[in-house]
């Protein structure tokens, strides 16, 4: 389906968030782009596969700025990719509406085709063209250049993503991480609007992984691209992103800077998406909630004021909680099953009387034996979150 | 959901991509034009009325219906008890001479087989050179190689190589893990071959043996010269003896419902699985067997049918050529011929791969119903023997298409419709290999879906293009039935001088136009092969895949 009202490629350079002007979706007067308007802005959409019941996203709700790096993290099947597929074109909306630089290019109605998207898209298996080099895969989204001003365009490119000599390579000949580096070259190439990134480092080991999410950081950084990137890795996401949208089944659940999310978890499954824990049950009373491994004191956020006395879920966070060996009256002790040597801190394993696991963090000095009995508590000052049950 | 939404629903594939309207155009034209066959057979036979019934029982059907059933099933099983030893062999084995006497074991395909049938009858009959050399030893009377015995040796020479291929392809596939595993547990070579690999080949088996029986459900000339009476030879019979074809018509009819059981019979064995490698890895090397001294006994156990289906042929060929010469016997003008059949078989296989690609782009690409429908139809090509396709041409060709009729371009339309599967077969294996997502990271980068199939997936697919191209070249050569039938009057190709020069005994003709049709099929049929011997570092799988390739 063709847009009637596209006028020309919309004229986005990497945008930033002043200069920029886009066209508005409706009328054919330039609006400014705005915090408001956003790069990318998803408002309840929904997204159908075909002779599938259930929407494999729904209700989804997501701005991202110009300039921002946004992760959205989700546990695989959550929905993730289809979100970046509905955003980059490749699958219809058949609910809500989508803006890609204040420009209306998805509804239940309207579809612009993913060509016309000016969208940069990294995918997970990279998707390098195999019958080209590294120079003409960098080359084929520039096809609106003159031939000259094409060849002009690789260079930095290249160097941009440390690149540079390998022009004339053909893909199969480079290594994992290389082949990454040309395909976020290769979207970065035709300046997009946005930059999306499916699931990048997936295909790679563990240090490679690492060593390329601080370049492509740095990357993006400098480029001042606005970028979305698909993750189901937390790590991944809380190291690279301004924000994180966490994803539930289908919808963005939360979205807020990493620290706010891992703080302020709205959810129990936000809570466990975003890092390691365990919910245990108890009961709610006033500033501090009774469970099984001990009493303790709660934070009190609007969610979960209004649960006084009732049964709720308590957050426990291994770098939240301190063991002591029990004393003869203790009630409520746990047994010390086991312990992980990580040098400055042991990771200990403690099992409740009713089976369940928790996991606590603590200065490897003065360490406690295998098989004692112990009390848990909340570490110096910390409260713990609890979610109603 | 909105009007708009509800009509671009049935466009929509199952993986919720609407593929491009010029696609789906051309597509629909050329399963339209595959279908103008079977439509026009229908459309006869419900003509003749009630009168079929007692059409085809006064055509003494059931005698010959039993007998190419006999047929069909000695020649699948033999094919297949020859090809799965020799793909092993070829493939898993450190046999010497591997890689000459792979190439050489799928040569036999570039026998047409009326020539094999010739050079056997010349080779075995009674009156035969065998018989010459075993007189001396005291050997008077061969048993007699008219009939079915005959008629199997020759199928059974020119078909082993479809079950080959399929088979060699699927034992190069096949992840060696699973063999090792198998052997880790405890299993011997050759449980772990019954155990394991053979139920793997299981699906490529039953493919190739598809190939082999339909092969030799639509064989004319083979069967013919062996005095052994099929289907297709009644039907071609009935059509050059009588007037009113509707018999023929009717008969055919019955053929291509036949040939529909078949297909459906391999249809079970078919997965819809994905077949795309997500990464670019290199594929591992396959350990191959030590067989010891037993060596030099597997190169000579692959050497048999190389010997019977392609050296003894071609040299009773070269036998005769000479033989020809000694006695003066004047040689056809050759050349007129050879490059009609050139002229006919390069236009026929350009035109072929450009119908195939928009079918099984969208096969591949955009499955939905439409796009399986118009996937299968072509296939129904695959099922029609070249007498049924050249009847129903015939027909459609004097009354609907008249000024196409005894043109060049009803013959290329003929093939066209023959061989679309094998091209259909050859792109839809390559498309497998090429991942959607470089198509869609080629949209991303602001082409439009028509320029991305041209720019990236066209490329992409080119080698297996060519093997299709190559495929129907090598079929058209050889092709008889409907060359015989839909030639205008006076053009004659390589396999219909071969067919006149034959039925008339003058054999040098016949040599000397046989050895230049294996020369020249030979060229295509030594790419397929060795393009199945890439080394294995490649990005691609390129072993020849003849799945739903080829008849």
């Amino acid at each position: 389906m063709r847009v009637p009202w596209r006028r020309k490629p919309a004229g986005l350079s990497v945008p930033t968030a002043s200069a920029t002007e886009v066209e508005s979706g409706t009328s054919s007067t330039p609006t400014p782009l705005s915090e408001e308007t956003g790069v990318i802005h998803l408002q309840g959409v929904e997204c159908r596969y075909l002779g599938s019941d259930t929407p494999a996203i729904s209700d989804f709700n997501l701005l991202v700025r110009p300039g921002e790096f946004v992760s959205i993290l989700g546990r695989s099947g959550a929905g993730k990719t289809t979100a970046l597929r509905v955003i980059a074109g490749f699958e219809q909306v058949s609910d809500g509406y989508i803006r890609i630089g204040g420009k209306l290019v998805g509804t239940s109605f309207v579809h612009v085709p993913p060509d016309q998207r000016r969208i940069g898209l990294v995918f997970q298996d990279y998707a390098l063209f195999p019958h080209l080099t590294v120079a003409k895969n960098i080359e084929f989204g520039l096809k609106d250049l003159p031939a000259d001003e094409r060849r002009v365009r690789i260079a930095p490119v290249l160097k941009m993503v440390g690149m540079s000599g390998y022009e004339s390579r053909y893909v199969h000949e480079l290594s994992g991480g290389q082949q990454q580096r040309v395909a976020i070259a290769r979207a970065l190439a035709p300046d997009p609007v946005a930059l999306l990134l499916d699931e990048p480092f997936s295909n790679l080991d563990r240090q490679l992984r690492a060593a390329l999410r601080r370049d492509i950081k740095k990357i993006v950084h400098e480029t001042g691209a606005t970028t979305l990137l698909v993750t189901h890795d937390r790590e991944e996401a809380l190291a690279t992103s301004d924000r994180i949208a966490v994803m539930g089944d289908n919808c963005i659940e939360q979205i807020g800077t990493p620290e706010d999310v891992y703080q302020n978890p709205i959810s129990a499954a936000v809570a466990r998406l975003i890092g390691p824990c365990e919910l245990i049950p108890g009961v709610y009373r006033g500033e501090v909630v009774v469970t099984e491994a001990g009493v303790f004191p709660v934070r009190v956020t609007t969610e979960n004021s209004i649960l006084d006395g009732r049964q709720v879920l308590a957050l426990m966070r291994a770098s939240e909680l301190e063991i002591e060996l029990a004393g003869e009256d203790d009630q409520r002790t746990a047994m010390v099953e086991a312990r992980e040597f990580e040098g400055e801190f042991s990771e200990y394993s403690i099992r409740l009387d009713s089976g369940t696991l928790l996991r606590v963090r603590r200065r490897a000095a003065n360490g406690i034996e295998l098989g004692s009995r112990v009390t848990v508590c909340a570490r110096d000052g910390s409260k713990v979150i609890v979610f109603p049950a | 959901m909105t009007i708009s939404g509800a009509i671009s629903a049935g466009w929509k594939s199952s993986d919720g991509k609407r593929p491009p309207a010029f696609l789906v155009a051309s597509a629909a034209a050329v399963t339209f034009a595959a279908l103008i066959p079977v439509v026009y057979l229908l459309v006869r036979s419900i003509d003749a009325g009630s009168e079929w019934i007692d059409i085809v029982w006064r055509a003494n059907t059931a005698a010959v219906f039993g007998r190419t059933f006999l047929l069909i099933g000695l020649v699948t099983i033999i094919s297949v008890s020859v090809a799965v030893p020799v793909a092993w062999l070829t493939v898993k084995s450190n046999i010497p001479l591997r890689r000459v006497l792979s190439v050489a074991s799928v040569l036999p395909l570039v026998m047409p087989s009326f020539v094999m049938a010739a050079t056997v009858i010349e080779m075995y009959s009674p009156k035969g050179v065998l018989q010459g050399w075993l007189s001396g030893l005291g050997v008077d009377r061969l048993p007699d190689i008219y009939g079915l015995g005959g008629a199997t040796l020759v199928l059974v020479l020119m078909t082993y190589p479809y079950v080959l291929l399929t088979v060699r392809g699927a034992l190069r596939r096949m992840d060696p893990a699973l063999e090792e595993a198998a052997r880790a547990m405890g299993y011997g070579p050759v449980h772990a071959f019954r155990a394991v690999t053979l139920p793997m080949l299981r699906p490529a088996i039953a493919s190739g043996s598809l190939l082999v029986a339909l092969y030799t459900l639509s064989d004319f000339g083979g069967v013919a010269l062996l005095r052994y009476q099929t289907f297709t030879s009644t039907i071609m019979i009935q059509y050059q003896s009588s007037i009113d074809r509707t018999l023929a018509a009717v008969l055919s009819l019955v053929l291509v419902v036949i040939a529909v059981l078949l297909l459906l019979g391999e249809g079970f064995t078919r997965g819809r699985g994905a077949y795309h490698r997500s990464t670019v890895g290199t594929v591992r090397i396959s350990h191959r067997f030590d067989l010891g001294r037993w060596r030099w006994g597997g190169a000579a156990a692959v050497s048999v049918p190389v010997l019977i289906g392609l050296v003894i042929p071609v040299g009773v060929l070269i036998h005769w050529l000479v033989r020809g010469l000694l006695n003066d016997q004047e040689l056809l003008p050759l050349l007129v011929p050879a490059r009609n059949s050139l002229y006919v078989s390069l236009l026929a296989a350009l035109a072929t791969v450009l119908a195939a690609l928009p079918v099984a782009i969208l096969a591949v690409r955009f499955r939905s119903r439409l796009s399986r429908f118009f996937e299968r139809s072509v296939y129904i090509g695959f099922g029609l023997p070249g007498v049924v396709v050249a009847l129903s041409l015939v027909f459609f060709g004097i009354n609907v298409v008249r000024p196409l009729y005894q043109s060049t371009w009803l013959l290329i339309f003929a093939y066209g419709v023959l061989f679309l599967p094998a091209s259909v077969g050859t792109l839809r294996s390559s498309l497998l290999q090429v991942s959607p997502r470089v198509e869609e990271a080629a949209q991303s980068l602001g082409r439009s879906q028509w320029k991305v199939i041209f720019s990236v997936t066209v490329p992409l697919v080119m080698p297996g293009a060519f093997a299709g191209g190559a495929m129907v070249f090598l079929l058209t050569m050889k092709e008889l039935p409907a060359t015989l039938i839909l030639s205008p009057i006076g053009y004659r190709t390589l396999s219909s001088s071969i067919w006149s020069a034959a039925s008339e005994a003058f054999f040098a003709k016949t040599a000397a136009a046989a050895l230049l049709l294996v020369v020249v099929a030979g060229v295509p049929t030594a790419y397929l092969t060795l393009r199945g011997h890439g080394d294995n570092s490649g990005t691609s799988d390129r072993s020849l895949d003849v799945n739903g390739a080829g008849r």
